[in-house]
């Protein structure tokens, strides 16, 4: 279980501080199914980082199964947007760094990421290096490394965003083929609402800048969820309607930006 | 697979060599030719400039003459010797400056509180022109071998250090972000993400330093040495041989081009280009 409470962030490298998120409250359950869904720029990313113990939040605290977190932890994995793998590493080793980090043994990482290739269907891959690879194909080796290490939770911070609408089809079923076969909690972030309600259980809705919670919608349908269908259209207007304000929000917050750096330059 | 990365490069230069290089040579392109074109053109001129008697005859020998001072210079064996004690001298040279300037250009680009200590004192030494060190180096190491490496090792050691420095710092902040994730620790991310991640400019650093080292050496055989091709293009003014002289200046051009040319793109396509990072 992931709890946050009260959780603020402040950017102040540059001149006065900048709040990103304010007051985050947030229970993520065991196996659940999580979208951060916001307009660009409302720090759902930067939320994510701070679970992932890459960012340190400037007050609140995050919890996960009751201890603090400080920094990165071996229950935890990412999936980064533009796939982070690393060009001089084979796909598979690629899969293994996770595991070569902790010292496992190289038979057993070779086996660990034999079944991950398998599972992400990139066996036939193994020895290529990234370059050779598509966007989806990337994805899914970054999305392989994260599982090798067999993490309970896996954030996951638009993954699917550079995808073309197809790729990104094909990877949301996997993605919750695996979720389900692995039973793993996702926090996933994403901008699009189709998205978001066609994976998760739950669509945390955030504000424009500075990041707040404004409204958890719960995603009761079955799935396979079928995205044409009635119940579905409906729950996709309802989050519009949350989200529409906020995007409109975020726009006249970016012009003021704009029209602050016209006066200035 | 080696023809898709290859497409990427489109560099001319690095064209000419490759698998396809190999069969490039045999039918030259355009542009090959027009290269081949100009050094011919090249060594015409010289030979007019000689039958035109432009020059003084025992200063200005003609590329015939260049060519029995090789068949000489091969025959009687000093070519080789002091070939191989100039490549020998150099490679130790490189591999030191490499030794030293690696680690020294990762610690550099990886903190900033080394930067700030050491950066002002790398600056000002670095305009010191490898020449200079000559003198010196002969009162501390004497004349030969060590004081040859020495200069070398000077002149070169900071292309290598201040590009794997710019290697590690252009470092994309992500491969750090994942090394973290998964609880890399330090000498792992050293070895297998700090050291490959900077490779494009470590390479670019050792063509440097390779080169640079490769153009002091002939200065400093002339200066502090009994053997090398410095040593035999200096030697060669004493018996008035300017043929000999030009002779170890083509071997000092060809070597240096091959190794410049053919070795570190040889290092490039097994490493950057095969890991799709050229376009870095």
């Amino acid at each position: 279980m992931v709890i946050i409470e009260g959780l603020s962030k402040k950017y102040t490298s540059q001149g006065p501080s900048v709040p990103a998120l304010v007051d985050i409250n947030l229970t993520i359950k065991e196996g659940e199914f999580i979208c951060l869904l916001g307009p660009s720029g409302c720090g759902k990313s930067t939320l994510l980082k701070i679970v992932a113990g890459l960012l340190p939040a400037t007050s609140g605290k995050i919890t996960i199964n009751d201890k603090p977190i400080n920094g990165p932890g071996p229950e935890r994995a990412v999936v980064f947007q533009d796939y982070a793998l690393f060009p001089w590493m084979t796909v598979r080793d690629n899969v293994e760094f996770g595991l070569e980090a902790r010292n496992v043994s190289k038979d057993e990482r070779r086996q660990t990421s034999t079944k991950l290739l398998s599972v992400v269907g990139l066996s036939d891959f193994a020895d290529r290096f990234p370059h050779h690879l598509s966007g989806g194909m990337k994805q899914r080796v970054s999305i392989a490394r994260a599982l090798a290490v067999d993490p309970s939770l896996l954030l996951m911070d638009e993954p699917f965003g550079a995808l073309d609408a197809q790729t990104r089809q094909g990877l949301q079923d996997e993605l919750l083929r695996i979720w389900r076969d692995y039973k793993k909690t996702v926090i996933f972030v994403t901008h699009s609402i189709e998205e978001a309600i066609y994976l998760s259980d739950r669509v945390v809705v955030m504000t424009a800048r500075p990041g707040r919670i404004k409204q958890v919608v719960t995603i009761p349908e079955p799935r396979p969820r079928d995205m044409t269908g009635l119940e579905m259209n409906q729950r996709q207007r309802e989050v519009r309607a949350v989200l529409g304000e906020e995007i409109a929000r975020a726009a006249a917050l970016e012009q003021a930006d704009m029209m602050v750096g016209a006066a200035h330059g | 697979m080696a023809d898709l990365s290859y497409s990427k490069i489109g560099e001319d230069a690095r064209n000419a060599a490759g698998t396809q290089g190999a069969l490039m040579s045999w039918l030259p392109g355009r542009d090959r030719l027009l290269g081949i074109g100009t050094i011919v053109a090249f060594i015409v001129i010289w030979e007019v400039v000689y039958r035109l008697g432009l020059m003084p005859v025992w200063a200005f020998p003609s590329p015939w003459k260049v060519t029995l001072a090789f068949q000489e210079m091969i025959m009687n064996g000093k070519l080789l010797t002091n070939t191989a004690a100039s490549v020998g001298r150099q490679i130790t040279g490189v591999l030191l400056a490499a030794v030293v300037g690696i680690p020294a250009g990762l610690a550099l680009g990886a903190s900033p509180t080394a930067r700030a200590a050491f950066l002002p004192l790398c600056r000002l030494l670095y305009p010191i022109p490898g020449i200079a060190w000559i003198p010196l180096s002969i009162l501390w190491f004497g004349v030969g071998f060590k004081s040859t490496v020495f200069v070398i090792f000077f002149s070169g050691v900071w292309s290598i250090m201040f590009n794997t420095m710019t290697g590690v710092q252009t470092l994309s902040g992500q491969y750090t972000d994942v090394a973290r994730v998964y609880l890399a620790p330090r000498s792992l991310y050293t070895r297998r993400i700090l050291i490959p991640g900077s490779l494009p400019y470590i390479i670019t650093g050792m063509r440097l330093t390779y080169g640079v080292g490769w153009r002091v050496i002939v200065g400093a055989e002339m200066i502090s040495s009994i053997t090398g091709l410095g040593f035999l293009i200096d030697d060669a003014r004493w018996q008035l041989r300017p043929d000999i002289m030009i002779c170890g200046m083509i071997t000092i051009a060809m070597i240096g081009w091959i190794s410049e040319n053919w070795f570190f793109d040889w290092v490039e396509r097994r490493t950057i280009v095969r890991w799709g990072m050229t376009t870095v």
